[in-house]
């Protein structure tokens, strides 16, 4: 009994765990094109902006929350318009010798994971340079629950639950919202989208906002329980990145399925073998899962229901 | 051109062993470029009389790996992230074989136990992903996914129960114990690693030479060699035409599956011969072989130097390896992270080519003018 | 490259396909080389090809048209195996080729050109023309041939540009040559005119008449231009909707008054 608890509670932990560390990724990967390996970086950023300022700021933890969601958007915003879309740099460039300097990364997979790779060096060794090796922490709030013999941090139980207020969000934002429909349809077919009117360039911008944001809240929310290194972003990074190639094209059901599916053989395998092999695990099924579902579990599962549809 | 007909008639032996090595795949196809090829390697043989020859040696033993990622990215484009995979399996089945056979013999062996190590398990995974009909970016995660389950297996191999024969894998620290490089059988073998040889040289006395260096730097010279004649040929040509459209390619009658599997296992085994050299170099192998940082520095080198260009790999590592050492620290990091931004954004061929570009455009009459494949000069082409 | 078998030897044919043989047999075109048995292509929940049986028969010149969306590329990709069949079968030259990988196919006799001109930009005319022909020519033979395909696109003198700097109709010529050059009994086409002048076209078509007189390949051909279609084609197939609509000699099929409507759009 004692141990179906546990399980559950750590299917709880890695859910959480892996649909916050995937959702900021997901939608710049779903609508950019983009594979942002500086997304633990961006993490970083917001576990960092949040700790700040409730220790030296003396803000109250759940607006220094805000105020480091808000912050990692912001440099998202100013990484767009430097890297990924190259705006600025052309602009200088237009400015000065009369042509583009650079290209933008939408839809070049690997040139975006290697150029966001050196700037994740960057900002881990600048984080080192400015801020040292670590940096104070903030304590975790609400205390323990027991049971039995085991006592398991309450808050952990919370964040499972803002994960899944987090994708109740997402959907919103994308199904309800102007904004929404409209990157939707640039996903769809960005010419015809720009034909009908639509601001492309701005909607990129937003995109890599949001996502940014969202990779923000998830160092803002997990910075209590984490230590306070430069190297954080690390522990998120990959399964971020498998948890959004293995959902598929659909951000907010692939991220939750496969938060969900490799959530529970993590779990299983960490209550079965220990921490390191259900890291092992998780990092297998998500190989496999490439190779057998190359598009995706969202994908496979459009796939499966267009046939039925046909009658099969 | 390889086996194609010479268009005039007999030319003579040099000029055609020559013409293996020449192609619009490489670099350098001229009279000046070969001369200063051969200036470059005495420069190398004669470096251990002025240099850190010790410290010069990783960076040769390096460049292996680079060349591996340039044959399997840059020639055939397939992006890994995962040769380290092969090099660190190179290295730990190098470390294994060799700490359990610890005679001359059985080093020997074992420095062939790791090369074979690593092309084996590049022919597991890139069958798992080729023949699986994985592609593209895919295959760039898949490989990036399997140096993180590689990086986690090996970390946790701290318990005694982790021993093979008499090799104890370490987990976080490593093996410790790899025996000397000695190859040959028995009495007929010799000792590369802290081994000096006493060498008269004429005008410097007797120096002590590291036998190492020269291995590595025979090893990387010929590797170079014997690549750039592999990507001159039919079969170099087939990659490049793979890497440029792989469906046009199968239209042609290619078995383009079979050819990205059969570079990744060079590749791999490539990989692992530098992993076999870096773990007797150090005498030393642990797990940070198999971080992210590791496994993207290859990336950085063949970006950085030109992925189509395979002396660009090995300028690069070396370049950048040389600075990395030499400024150290989080400085080095932030340079290296700098470097591979500016490349991609504003250079994304790389910086030899460009470089090669500028002389070239800065000559009065194109050198290559001879060369086999090269664009006539009256014709409007790229320069 | 293989010759095409006989009929009178046994082949493993379906019996309905071997029926739609019989009935395509006419005067001395009674060697069916390419058919297709039941062919279905569904993309998600679009059906792109809906149960095609269509045959070609040995040194027959056939062109594909139909409204766009029809699925005539589809097709194609079909036949050569890019895609893989939902269902059904394709027979070539006696055997069921259904299972079988693209260069496979291409190494029994089947070549494609694409849609989009795709020559390999960064390489040289001849180093282009080189590819296909190094895989089974050597020596003083492989460098007759690439001679033979450049001048036969009439791109002798340009051996060296690269490809990516000819003129658009100069490509269709060299990947139709890259193409032929394998020495194909079946050359599939996919809008080899598309973006050509009328100077252009002329020369694609006497080239693709040609090959078809001269070396007796089996051509089908997509194109939209119904000049350049009655100038080379022995037969139309009309597809719509993924259907084998009509078949027939052009001036048939051209008056038939249901094809014209279908491209006008009325036909369901």
């Amino acid at each position: 009994m004692v141990n179906g608890i546990n399980l559950a509670l750590q299917f709880l932990d890695s859910f959480a765990f892996i649909v916050l560390a995937a959702a900021g990724l997901a939608i710049i990967f779903g609508i950019m094109g983009v594979i942002n390996l500086a997304h633990g970086e961006f993490i970083l950023v917001g576990a960092y902006a949040t700790t700040l300022s409730a220790t030296k700021l003396g803000l109250p933890l759940a607006a220094a929350m805000l105020v480091g969601t808000l912050v990692t958007a912001a440099f998202g915003v100013v990484v767009e318009r430097f890297i990924i879309s190259g705006a600025v740099p052309n602009w200088i460039g237009q400015e000065t010798v009369g042509r583009n300097l650079v290209e933008p990364l939408y839809d070049r997979l690997a040139d975006s994971m290697v150029a966001t790779f050196g700037l994740s060096l960057i900002m881990v060794q600048g984080a080192r340079v400015v801020f040292g090796n670590s940096i104070d922490t903030v304590g975790t709030p609400f205390g323990n629950i027991a049971y039995g013999a085991f006592s398991y941090s309450t808050y952990r139980i919370v964040l499972s639950g803002v994960s899944i207020a987090l994708l109740v969000g997402v959907y919103y934002i994308f199904t309800k919202t102007e904004y929404g429909m409209t990157a939707r349809a640039t996903i769809q077919d960005e010419e015809t989208a720009r034909a009908l009117g639509v601001d492309t360039e701005r909607i990129y911008m937003a995109t890599f906002a949001i996502g940014s944001g969202l990779a923000g809240l998830t160092g803002a929310l997990f910075a209590p329980t984490l230590s306070m290194q430069p190297t954080l972003g690390d522990q998120f990074l990959v399964e971020a990145f498998v948890a959004v190639v293995v959902g598929g094209p659909s951000v907010v059901l692939g991220t939750a399925l496969s938060g969900g599916v490799l959530g529970a053989i993590q779990a299983v395998f960490t209550n079965l073998y220990g921490t390191f092999f259900g890291r092992i695990a998780l990092l297998a099924a998500a190989m496999v899962a490439l190779r057998f579902l190359p598009d995706g579990i969202t994908g496979f599962i459009e796939a499966v229901q267009s046939r039925r549809q046909e009658g099969q | 051109m390889a086996t194609d007909a010479p268009t005039d008639g007999g030319q003579s032996l040099a000029a055609r062993v020559r013409a293996r090595f020449e192609g619009p795949n490489t670099i350098g196809n001229s009279n000046g470029f070969w001369v200063g090829f051969l200036v470059a390697v005495a420069a190398l043989v004669a470096f251990p009389l002025v240099g850190n020859a010790e410290q010069f040696s990783l960076f040769l033993v390096l460049s292996l790996l680079g060349l591996s990622l340039s044959v399997v990215w840059g020639y055939t484009g397939v992006l890994s992230f995962g040769q380290v995979v092969f090099f660190g399996l190179g290295g730990y089945t190098f470390a294994v074989v060799s700490i359990n056979f610890a005679t001359p013999g059985g080093i020997t062996a074992a420095v062939l136990a790791g090369v074979v190590g690593g092309g084996l398990g590049a022919a597991v995974l890139g069958y798992f992903m080729f023949y699986g009909g994985v592609r593209d970016v895919y295959v760039t995660i898949i490989t990036l996914v399997a140096t993180m389950v590689l990086h986690t297996f090996m970390a946790q191999t701290a318990g005694s129960e982790w021993t093979i024969g008499e090799a104890a894998l370490g987990g976080f620290n490593g093996m410790p114990d790899i025996p000397l490089l000695k190859l040959g059988v028995g009495a007929a073998s010799f000792q590369f690693m802290y081994n000096a040889i006493p060498v008269w040289v004429p005008g410097f006395g007797t120096v002590e030479l590291d036998p190492f260096y020269y291995l590595a730097l025979v090893l990387l010279v010929g590797t170079y060699l014997g690549l750039r004649a592999l990507v001159n040929s039919d079969y170099g040509r087939a990659m490049v035409a793979v890497r440029e459209d792989e469906d046009r390619t199968r239209m042609f009658g290619y078995n383009v599956k079979r050819i990205k599997l059969v570079v990744f296992i060079l590749g791999g085994a490539l990989a692992g011969l530098s992993g076999v050299l870096y773990a007797a170099r150090n005498v030393f192998i642990d797990p940070t072989v198999f971080t992210l940082l590791f496994a993207t520095l290859p990336v950085i080198w063949v970006s950085v130097g030109g992925r189509k260009s395979l002396l660009g790999a090995i300028i690069a590592t070396i370049a950048i390896e040389y600075i990395r050492v030499t400024l150290g620290g989080e400085l080095a990091l932030v340079m290296l992270g700098a470097l591979l931004l500016g490349t991609i954004l504003f250079l994304p061929n790389g910086i030899v080519p460009w470089v090669h570009r500028l002389a070239r455009q800065n000559r009065p009459a194109p050198a290559d003018a001879e060369g086999p494949e090269t664009p006539d000069p009256t014709e409007a082409s790229e320069s | 490259m293989s010759e095409s078998e006989t009929e009178s030897e046994s082949r493993p044919l379906g019996p309905n396909v071997r029926q739609t043989a019989a009935e395509m047999a006419t005067g001395d075109r009674t060697d069916t080389l390419l058919q297709t048995d039941g062919l279905v292509k569904r993309f998600g929940g679009f059906t792109a090809t809906d149960d095609v049986d269509f045959g070609v028969a040995a040194g027959e010149l056939r062109c594909l048209i139909g409204p766009n969306g029809a699925g005539k590329s589809t097709l194609l990709k079909l036949i050569t195996g890019t895609y893989e069949a939902s269902e059904g079968h394709i027979y070539y030259d006696g055997h069921d080729i259904t299972d079988l990988e693209p260069h496979e196919r291409v190494q029994r006799g089947i070549s494609m050109k694409f849609q989009v001109p795709s020559v390999y930009g960064d390489l040289s005319v001849r180093e282009n023309a080189r590819l296909p022909i190094q895989r089974f020519a050597d020596g003083a033979e492989r460098n007759e041939r690439v001679d033979r395909a450049i001048e036969a696109a009439g791109l002798t003198g340009y051996e060296h540009v690269d490809a990516s700097a000819l003129s658009h109709g100069q490509q269709q010529q060299l990947e139709i040559g890259m193409a032929a050059s394998l020495e194909p009994d079946l050359l599939l086409l996919d809008e080899p005119v598309a973006g050509l002048d009328v100077a252009e076209r002329e020369a694609i078509a006497e080239r693709v008449t040609r090959l078809n007189e001269e070396e007796g390949i089996a051509f089908v051909v997509i194109e939209h231009d119904t000049d350049f279609v009655a100038s080379i084609a022995d037969e139309v197939t009309v597809l719509h909707n993924g259907e084998v609509f009509r078949e027939g000699p052009i001036e048939e099929v051209k008056a038939d008054p249901a094809v014209q409507r279908i491209y006008l759009g009325e036909e369901e």
